[in-house]
């Protein structure tokens, strides 16, 4: 492949992004990746947090053994089946079963919420165990509640620890709303492909696509770095 | 005030204490001595019921913290089935005399003969009745008795003064201008009033466990609980520690202290216990306790540690 003919699939790349209006499909596709991605892995948090501290709760009871059962099937579910397999049982099985109307993002949005909190949950449960039991002995010794001492001594403590963990899946969720086209939604990987549609010149689009999941991802590192230097403003280390 | 009845704890196969009873009246300072491994610590953790007891009861005052143990209620043991069929045994018909009862009754302890899910109903009725008049909430009667732990347990995520506020605020007992104003009454008093944005991971050891007693005086508890306080100090901090309980102890504190201090626990005890293979084994005024040890085995700790 000749230099030559390398500048003019860049040129017809450049034409179709800037002059036919390829870049504003781009952003759309940028932020609805950005989008699902965020509010997915803060789903994920609040889900992945709730299963975690019903799993380490040593107590027994019927309403516990219950609630266990159902996050071990949900975890089982989430983790044992592909992400564009519950994508697509979101979108074309439940939603029509039910009657439900929601825009596709809102459905990748969902759906990938709820895959990330069955990988949160076991994050977040590894977190919690690795806090000092005397944390949450000490909050029980006053008076607190389980719940209570949870949520303010040994949660806060739990995120510090994953924070790094969970910076990683915040990583492997925008890596995977590549796969959101499958129910239709624009994301960066749908925009660069309309964009090489036009002409059949796959080539640059996609090499370009690549260049800006690498700079989000690396925004991203650095941002968490900056973040847990400030967590961890009450550790020695 | 804290009563501890007949108390058995395993762990599994593990019997760490084997039928314990204490009675810590208010203003006493209880000090617990033993080797490692006497259930000295597991006896001091159920009286907050953080172990909790596998048969035998723990009370606060008039508060039963545990579930009732039938054994300790002669008028549940009369409800059960198997009561009224020793009775039948013994040739009697509905009542039996006080000597014959008395028997009866011991030999259901003794033999362990109670089958909880054949006693019937006036038994099951007898033992609920018991608990609905006594038993309490463990968290309502936590906020009266403090513990203080060896590794100081103070909360990482917070600041001193946070760690001193958070109970008494979350449980609106106080509200966050008197806990704090509390807070640094306290903190005043034992010097570390300019330590109260730090957090825990920038303190001395000595420092934490001062702030750790204080965090669990602001809750204004009616009895403190030492679980080991300065066996994970340096030994040049052992002493401001000890200082600050001894102040504590001499305004009145009830107090439960295991420690390894001899010395500490002839001058401020009323009150010595030794533990050993889960039994207290001998307890006395620290005179007589460290002057005339009667037990054997105290001999021997005694001889080894003093």
């Amino acid at each position: 492949m000749t230099i030559q003919s390398l500048s003019t699939k860049w040129n017809m790349f450049i034409d179709t992004f800037l002059n036919k209006g390829g870049y504003k499909e781009v952003v759309t596709g940028l932020i609805n990746t950005l989008i699902i991605a965020l509010v997915a892995l803060v789903l994920g948090i609040i889900i992945g947090t709730i299963i975690a501290a019903i799993e380490v709760q040593p107590r027994k009871g019927k309403v516990l053994d219950i609630l266990r059962r159902i996050c071990s099937i949900y975890v089982a579910f989430f983790r044992g089946t592909p992400i564009v397999v519950q994508l697509l049982l979101g979108y074309f099985v439940l939603l029509p079963l039910f009657g439900w109307n929601l825009p596709s993002v809102a459905v990748a949005i969902i759906i990938m919420g709820l895959n990330s909190g069955a990988y949160v949950s076991e994050i977040m449960r590894s977190g919690i165990l690795s806090v000092d039991i005397g944390q949450m002995e000490a909050g029980r010794a006053m008076g607190l509640g389980y719940g209570t001492t949870m949520q303010k001594i040994i949660i806060p403590q739990a995120v510090k620890n994953i924070l790094p963990t969970l910076g990683n899946e915040l990583i492997s969720l925008i890596k995977e709303t590549s796969v959101v086209s499958f129910i239709g939604v624009v994301d960066l990987y749908k925009a660069f492909r309309t964009i090489g549609s036009g002409n059949y010149e796959y080539m640059m689009p996609f090499l370009v696509m690549a260049v800006i999941y690498i700079g989000i991802i690396l925004i991203i590192t650095f941002a968490l770095k900056m973040m847990e230097r400030g967590l961890r403003a009450s550790d020695k280390r | 005030m804290i009563s501890v009845r007949n108390v058995y704890k395993n762990f599994g196969d593990l019997h760490v204490l084997k039928g314990v009873s204490s009675e810590i009246q208010k203003g006493e300072k209880v000090v617990i001595i033993g080797p490692s491994g006497s259930g000295k610590s597991t006896l001091l953790r159920c009286m907050n019921l953080l172990e909790e007891p596998t048969y035998g009861e723990v009370w606060l005052d008039d508060q039963l913290l545990t579930p009732a143990d039938p054994y300790l209620h002669p008028e549940v043991m009369k409800a059960s089935k198997t009561y009224q069929k020793l009775l039948a045994e013994a040739g009697s018909t509905g009542t039996a005399d006080e000597k014959l009862e008395q028997e009866l009754l011991h030999r259901i302890r003794q033999e362990d003969l109670l089958n909880e899910k054949h006693e019937g109903k006036l038994y099951k009725e007898t033992l609920k009745q018991i608990e609905k008049e006594k038993r309490v909430n463990v968290n309502l009667a936590r906020q009266r008795v403090g513990m203080v732990f060896q590794h100081f347990n103070l909360f990482h995520n917070l600041t001193v003064m946070e760690n001193l506020t958070l109970a008494p605020v979350t449980l609106k007992l106080q509200t966050l201008e008197e806990a704090t104003a509390k807070a640094t009454e306290l903190l005043n008093r034992i010097g570390l009033y300019d330590k109260k944005d730090e957090y825990p991971s920038k303190l001395s050891g000595g420092q934490k466990q001062r702030i750790a007693i204080v965090r669990s005086l602001v809750m204004n508890p009616e009895a403190l609980l030492f679980d080991e306080p300065t066996s994970a100090l340096d030994p040049e901090m052992v002493g401001e520690v000890l200082e600050l309980i001894r102040e504590l102890a001499d305004e009145g504190m009830t107090m439960v202290i295991v420690t390894h201090e001899m010395g500490f626990a002839r001058e401020v005890a009323t009150r010595v216990m030794f533990m050993d293979g889960g039994e207290i084994k001998e307890e006395n005024t620290p005179e007589e306790f460290f002057g005339h040890p009667q037990n054997p085995r105290l001999q021997e700790f005694l001889s080894k540690v003093l």
